[in-house]
Order: C-alpha cells, then structure tokens, then sequence
C-alpha cells in the first residue's frame, strides 16, 4: 500500500439503531402487564409489588423456574429477591394514559373495560404468547396472595438487617 | 345425481302454526313470487337444509331471514312471535332422504340435523328410521358417526379430493364448497364465479372444484407426485439407515467409509465404495491391509520361533522405540484433553445463548403481532406517539435521556433472526469439533494400550531364561492372526451390505425414472377434450344468451384456473373476463358458465350432482329475450333438476312471455310464503 493512502484526515461516525431486548419494547411489557392483571389479579387488581414480582419471572427462564418451584415447593425453596425494573413503570404509565388500567385506592393498578378487550384479544391467538400464559395461568389468581406478597417482601428487610 | 324432492317449513308461533310446503320434480322448476313475498327464505331453507349456509355468509341460524326465526307477518302487517321452527328437506339420490334442522328451538342447537331414511314429506309412512348428526362443528367433515356433510358426501356417493392447505398439508375439500358451482345466490352470487365459496385455509380452491366436477384427470397426476414423493422419503430412510451400517462397520475397525454418500443417489460402480483404515501414516484399503497381514502371519508361520537369547540386542532398541512412542502418544492425550473440555463449555454457552436469542425473538414477535392485531389495543402506543405528550416514541422503555435510537421492531426480529441463524452454526460447527476430538483421544486411548502391551511383553521376555522361544514373536503372531480373523469378518459383513445398497440404488433410480415420466403438462388428452368442450359449451351458451361485450374468438378457459378469461384488444394477455365484459353480459357468462358445467360433465359422466339453483338469475336490467334464451336451455335439461327462483317483474304478462311454450314445473308463491296452517 502506498503510504498516500493512508493519510486519513476525517473520520466520522454514524449512530446506527441497536437492538434492544423485547422486554424494553412497550408493546410486549402493555400486553405483560394486562395478562397478569386478568389472569393472577383478584379483581384485575394488583400492587405494584406484584406486578415487579410477575415481570421479572418472566424476564428470563432461570427466573421463571425460581418462582415456580417456589410456588411447587410449598413456598418452601430459597427465594429472597426479584427485580425492579423501570421500564415496567414506564409501560404502567403508558397503559393509564392509554387507559388500559388505572390506579385504584390511590397505590394499586386496575384493569379497565379497554383493558379486558384488549386481553381477549390477545387471548384469542393461541400461539401468541403462549409461554407466558400458560405460566400465568399455572399461578392463577390464588397462588400468590396479598399477605404471601408481604411475607415475601418482609423477608428482604430481616436479610438486609442480619446483613 | 341429486333431487330436491319436497321442502317443509313448520313454524310455530303464540297464534298457531304456519307453515310452507312445496314439491320439485326433475328438469326446470319455475318458483314465482313477487318482491318480498319470501322467496328469498324459500331459496335460503335449502340451502339451510343442506348445511350450506355458509354460502350466505355465515353458519347456522344466524344466516336466516327473520321470518323463520322471529316473527310471521300474516297477513301483512300482522305480526306472529315465533317460539319454534323446523325445516325439512327430503333428497333424493339413488336413494330418498329426509333432513330435518332447526331454526328456532329452545332445545335444539341449529347445528344438530336429523336424517330420516326415506321420504317423509311426500311418502305415506311417517313412521321412519333416523340419525342425528352434527353440521359446522369440527367433526362435520370427519367424523364416521356424526358428521352430517360426510353423510352427504357419501350419500352423494362423491369421494372428495384433497387439497393443499395454507400451512401444507393436506385436507378434503368441503361440501360447502362445491356448492358455489352450481347454486348462485342472490346477493353476492351474481358478483362473480363462485363468489359465495367459503373460504377454509386451503389454495386454489375454485380449480380443484372444477377439477372434481369435470373428473379431470389432473387430480390423478397431482396424487401421483404425491405418491412418489413420499416414496422417495421412504428410500431416504432406508439409505440413511444402510449408511448408518456401513459407518457402523467401519467405526468397529477403526476406519472410515468411502465412496458413499449420506443421501440417496444412482451408483454405477460398487468398486468405489471401501472402508479405508490408515497403516503407518498413509490409507489403505481393509482388504489391502489384510492381505498384507496374511502375507507377514504366513511368513512368521513358516519360520522357526527364535530364542529370547538370539533377540536380546533387538528387543531392546525396540524397547526404546516403542517407549519413546508412548510418551508422545501419552503427551498429545494430555494436551487434546483439556482442550476438548474448553470446546465443550464453549458449547454449553452457545447454546445458552441460542436459548436466550430464541425467547427474545419470540417475545419480539409477540409484541409484533400485538401492534398489529388493531381494534383496542393500545392505538397511539401502536404508532409509536406518546399517548400523554403526543411526542414521538423510540418504540422503546428505556429512560428517554438515553441516546440511543433503538431498532425498529421489524429490524431488530431479522436482526435476531440472523444471530439465531449464526448462533446456529456455531454450535454444529462446535460440535463438529467435539467429535472429531473425542474420537483422536479414542484414537491416542487405544494406541497407547497396544504400546504398553507390547512393551510390557518385551520387558517380560528381557529377563526371561535365554534358552526359551520369545514371547514376542509368539505374541506377535497371535495378534496378527486375531486381527486377520476380525478383518475376515468385516469383509464378510461388508458384502450383504453392498447387495442391500444395490438393491436401494435400483430402487431409488426406478423412482427418479417415474418422477421424470409424470407428465410435464399435466393435463391428459381427455382432459384437453374436456376442456375444450367446457370452452365451446360455454361460448356457444354466450352466442344464445346475446352476449355482445367480446368478440367470441377472443374468449378462452384459462388453463391454470378453469374460469374464462378474454383477451384484451391489441394484447396478447388474457383477462378474466369480467372486466371487459359489461354488468349484464357478465350475469350472462354466470349463466353459461354455471350451465356449461353441468352439460359437459354430463357429456363425460363426470362429478357434477346434477342440480342448478339460481336465485333471481334476472340481474342487472337484463332483457327479456336473453332471459327467455337462459330458461329455454334450462328447460333442455329433463332429467337432471333446475331451481329457479325468480320475480319475473311482479308481472303474469312477462311472466306468460318468458315462459311461453317451456316445459316446466311452476311453484307459484300467493302473497306470503308462509301462512296458518290447520292444526289436526
């Protein structure tokens, strides 16, 4: 190579998209949040707390067969800690102002008339998302109550103490 | 061929039961009524009867007019509530059915239908056999016991083709489909040929209902590939498994196979093929090495065995040998060992991350089709605008002080599409290289249980009284002649195989021999003659019925869809022949089409049932003459069976002039198709 060649004088850089994983995309974590609040929610009504609970089990497959086999072994094996993700409530803040859910008695979130429809839609296609609600649906709304939330969730400040 | 021998309407109201009852012969039914005195229902409770709703847009009692399931008007003006009504339909083919099916009932689902074996409306015994069966539900098509349109598809004694399906495989054609062939319905039925065919998941559907219809032979060829097809599948089979032999008996003598491929092929010359083994360093062929052996074994045979004594200087550079050859084969072990544990972690982790890769791109999916499934979902999220500030959306939950633009949805599924694809290579790639590690380790394995055998039978023989034979060379000959003995034995396990392998060959070439005779063009000379006589039939109805939009020269039956296609003016191309044909003329190509059916598949005994129903076929300001030529050619047909339903303006005078001299039934309608009925 000549050396003339390699007289660079500008080099420029141009952003390219990335990819980003799907639990970021706001259609999926929408769809998450009304699969939940129909198939595990009392009333279609949940916490906060909850919600964290569910989407971060189904953010990946280790996390998923954690949660279920506590909930197989009797709520027996080891599980302290999930996830709280940011993105979770940006998808809540998306789906109140497109008035999927709302927020009911001022700290849970609810799931609205528009809500439900939107649920039979996407329950109407089998395939879609069949993963996660079949392990929805395998909790149900009875497996993980209000007061397991709280024993769950008290458990993080005895091991922060102790810690 | 199918009849429609009587219908029964039976409606019972909180004022009484009404009802309707009407008898068809064979050849040309005229049903006269004037606008909206129901003979529109009339025409709809066969269809009804018959399960091919459907082709009124919808399944079951939804698809009827309110007459039969909600309220009587009689007279005019005077409104009846329905609490119940049946409708009967008695067919004929060969042998005489009645059907019965609800419209209205609180107790019966309208998708239960009872068969009655014999004619109930017209015959004298009331007293009749009957089944239930089922119709639209999934086992309506399928199910022996049940299922009311494999009944009738029996009953009609059609032995239904199969059709490729959206996702590939094969299904039955339905009934309901057939049906647009030969019954047009009023309001999409005039818009084109077989508008009103209910759409099922399967391709092509109007050709292979002609195809069925005319009994083209096309549908053989089509079975015929099938045929082959999966007998070609069959010979894969087998060949992989021979390969898999063939490899087997190689692998037990440490070689590999040549000359063979995976997959099935022609062979010309068996020489070819040979398990090849390695002999210091270089290949050589298993029968060339055994006669090697054979030859060293009857030369240590023919001579005397020495003394321990008379080796010594020999066996111990030997020693020196064969030890320094077990520490490199010892070392290169030892070194591949670890080595191959790395590629096999380097596997687990590709394939953790193909895992991982696979549930992302699934969820991205998902969220795909969620965007796309349109009605409630969330619209403005959809768009990607934000539904509180109305700002563009990143299509993305990360904090909006990111400065990264993430990829469109789309981009990033094929983004993930292609690593799933790399990641995939990878790991047969990976592997790849496991195995042909695992087997070098097996390799060093045995080579070094060889060496230390041997060395072990040298250091024996070294402090051995020096007047005894050597051990060596005893040693040495047992083991060449195990290793001739167990050569011997591959070859012979060799041979059968071969013989097998030819027979595969033979076979797999008489396949391709097959594939190659199916017929480029599929169709068959008569299948030609057919359809040429479709083509003339159907020109030769046009010149009657006046039609004016085309030359005649330049209208043809499409070879590939069976539906006639004009050709354009100063173009080669041809054009289904709706779009240069005016509304009236193409009402008239319905008729001829519909009827140039039915008269050339009786012309070649084919699969046409045998029955026209038209609704109002006097479409489009039609005129009158051409509607006279359209029931004059009807009325030819005196042993197969015409349903025609139509107004005839309102008008005995036009009704006198279109008819005039016509050999046919009348089915008059008085006022109001349905009226009280006296209750004994």
């Amino acid at each position: 190579m000549e050396e003339q060649d390699l007289k660079i004088t500008k080099l420029s850089f141009i952003q390219r998209p990335i990819p980003i994983p799907a639990d970021y995309r706001p259609m999926y974590k929408i769809a998450l949040i009304v699969l939940i609040l129909r198939i595990c929610c009392r009333a279609e009504t949940s916490s906060l707390l909850k919600l964290h609970l569910f989407s971060w089990a189904l953010t990946s497959d280790d996390n998923l067969t954690k949660l279920r086999e506590y909930v197989t072994s009797n709520f027996q094996s080891d599980f302290s800690v999930w996830g709280i993700e940011p993105a979770l409530n940006r998808a809540l803040q998306f789906s109140i102002a497109e008035n999927i859910c709302e927020v009911a008695n001022g700290k849970n979130y609810k799931l609205t008339e528009k809500g439900n429809r939107f649920y039979e839609m996407i329950d109407a296609d089998n395939e879609l998302f069949s993963k996660e609600k079949t392990f929805l649906k395998f909790i149900g709304k009875s497996k993980i109550t209000d007061k397991r939330l709280t024993a769950m969730s008290n458990q993080w400040t005895i091991n922060y103490d102790e810690n | 061929m199918m009849k429609i021998r009587a219908l029964k309407i039976e409606v019972n109201t909180t004022s009484g039961l009404f009802g309707a009852e009407y008898n068809f012969s064979n050849g040309l039914n005229i049903i006269r009524g004037d606008n909206s005195t129901g003979k529109s229902s009339l025409f709809q409770s066969i269809i009804y009867g018959l399960g091919f709703e459907e082709l009124l847009g919808g399944k079951n009692e939804k698809t009827m007019q309110s007459a039969l399931k909600d309220q009587v008007e009689f007279p005019r003006n005077t409104l009846h509530t329905i609490t119940q009504s049946f409708i009967y339909l008695e067919i004929e083919n060969n042998e005489i059915i009645t059907i019965k099916r609800s419209v209205a009932s609180s107790t019966r689902k309208s998708q239960l239908i009872d068969v009655f074996e014999g004619p109930l409306l017209t015959g004298d015994n009331q007293a009749l056999e009957s089944r239930q069966m089922w119709v639209h539900d999934s086992g309506s098509a399928s199910d022996e016991l049940y299922g009311f349109h494999l009944f009738l598809t029996e009953f009609l004694g059609y032995n239904l083709p199969e059709v490729v399906t959206a996702k590939g495989d094969l299904h039955k054609i339905y009934l309901q489909q057939i049906a647009p062939a030969f019954i047009v319905e009023q309001k999409t039925g005039w818009s084109d040929f077989f508008a009103t065919m209910p759409y099922f998941g399967m391709r092509n559907t109007e050709q292979r209902v002609v195809e069925f219809l005319l009994k083209l032979d096309v549908f053989e060829n089509e079975k015929r590939k099938q045929q082959i097809n999966s007998a070609k599948q069959v010979i894969n089979l087998k060949w992989q498994n021979l390969y898999n032999k063939f490899q087997n008996l190689a692998e037990r003598c440490g070689g590999k196979i040549l000359g063979l491929e995976s997959s099935p092929s022609i062979i010309n010359s068996y020489g070819g093929i040979y398990i090849s083994l390695i002999k210091d360093d270089k290949p050589i062929t298993i029968e060339d090495l055994n006669r090697i052996l054979k030859e060293e074994l009857s030369i240590l045979d023919s001579k005397q065995i020495a003394t321990v004594g008379s080796n010594l200087n020999q066996n111990e550079s030997l020693l020196n040998k064969l030890n320094d050859k077990l520490n490199q084969v010892s070392l290169n072990y030892e070194l591949l060992s670890p080595e191959l544990n790395f590629d096999k972690e380097k596997l687990k982790q590709y394939k953790k991350q193909l895992v991982g890769v696979q549930d992302d791109l699934r969820k991205n999916k998902g969220a795909l089709k969620v965007s796309k499934l349109g009605g409630d979902l969330p619209t403005e999220i959809a768009k990607n605008i934000c539904p509180t500030c109305e700002q563009e959306l990143k299509d993305s939950l990360l904090p909006s002080d990111i400065m990264q633009i993430p990829m469109r949805i789309e981009d990033n599924i094929s983004y993930l599409d292609s690593q799933e694809k790399m990641i995939s290579v990878y790991i047969d790639g990976q592997q790849n290289i496991i195995n042909e590690k695992e087997k070098q380790l097996k390799d060093y394995q045995s080579i070094a249980l060889e060496l230390r055998q041997q060395i072990r039978d040298i250091k024996r023989e070294l402090i051995q009284d020096e007047r005894l034979p050597s051990i060596v060379e005893i040693e040495k000959r047992i083991d060449l002649k195990r290793k001739v003995e167990f050569f011997n034995k591959v070859i012979e396990g060799f041979y059968p195989l071969i013989d097998d392998l030819k027979n595969l060959s033979a076979a797999y070439s008489l396949i391709l021999n097959r594939e190659s005779n199916l017929p480029k063009d599929f169709f068959s000379t008569l299948d030609r003659q057919k359809l040429s006589t479709l083509k003339d039939n159907f020109i030769q109805l046009l010149r009657i019925f006046n039609y004016q939009s085309k030359p005649f020269d330049a209208i043809r039956i499409s070879q590939d869809t069976y539906l006639p296609v004009a050709q354009k003016t100063d173009a080669e191309q041809f054009y289904n022949i709706k779009f240069d044909s005016s509304a009236s003329d193409f009402i008239r190509c319905i008729w001829a089409y519909t009827t140039a059916l039915l008269q050339t598949s009786i012309t070649y005994n084919a699969n046409h049932p045998g029955i026209l129903v038209f609704d109002e076929p006097k479409q489009q300001d039609m005129s009158k003459e051409s509607f006279r030529s359209f029931l004059i050619e009807l009325s030819k047909f005196s042993t197969q069976q015409v349903l025609l339903f139509a107004s005839f303006e309102n008008s005995d005078a036009s009704f006198a002039e279109a008819t005039q001299g016509l050999t046919f039934s009348i089915n008059k309608i008085d006022e109001l198709l349905i009226r009280p009925i006296d209750n004994d």
